[in-house]
């Protein structure tokens, strides 16, 4: 289950997020929202998981005639 | 493990949301408008504009007025320096800052129609959606 794990600093108000469970750049979604509310991060990185790319296994059918 | 943002500087980019968090820290009453004039505690008119503002007479007696000046990356404080010290003992900006960024992780949190579990541990305040 895909879940954002938020960190909010009380004494400096910093927000640090960090998105999980998301393979690949499907997580970009979740940042451009973040970023949308929030402004441009100080800071973005990429971890293992992003790099991760889904296997897509072209399938062909044959056509009926 | 996706991804990492980090905003040590929150800048208070939603009006709504920062709207919201005035609200929550106890300024509910707010200005809005274009280019909007901030007055002194003494009723001098300042320098600086601003399209939301707190009027002096909502905040304390000696203050002056707060405003947020719409910039194109979001609305930045205008706060003199005796309410920067005074504000909420202090802390207006902090106060401020944390709670805009709660309103964030709840619009998050509706916009991807998950659920928010929330911890504080001493000074963090951890909030899991998920979805």
């Amino acid at each position: 289950m895909p879940e954002i794990e938020f960190t909010i600093d009380s004494i400096t108000g910093e927000l640090q997020l960090h998105v999980k469970g998301i393979a690949g750049p499907a997580c970009d979604d979740v940042a451009r929202l973040a970023k949308e509310l929030l402004g441009q991060p100080a800071a973005e990185q990429a971890t293992a998981e992003y790099n991760l790319r889904t296997q897509v296994r072209p399938q062909i059918q044959a056509r009926r005639s | 493990m996706s991804k990492y943002l980090t905003f040590p500087d929150v800048i208070f980019k939603d009006r709504r949301l920062l709207l919201a968090a005035l609200t929550d820290i106890g300024f509910p009453i707010v200005e809005e408008g274009k280019a909007l004039p901030l007055y002194g505690y003494q009723g001098d008119r300042r320098p600086e504009t601003a399209e939301i503002v707190l009027r002096r007479q909502h905040i304390g007696r000696a203050s002056n007025d707060v405003g947020f000046a719409r910039r194109p990356d979001g609305y930045v404080p205008i706060v003199s320096e005796f309410d920067r010290r005074t504000m909420l003992n202090g802390d207006f900006l902090t106060r401020l800052r944390t709670t805009y960024s709660e309103q964030v992780v709840q619009e998050v949190r509706r916009r991807v129609h998950g659920t928010a579990i929330r911890r504080v541990e001493g000074q963090t305040i951890q909030i899991t959606v998920r979805y």
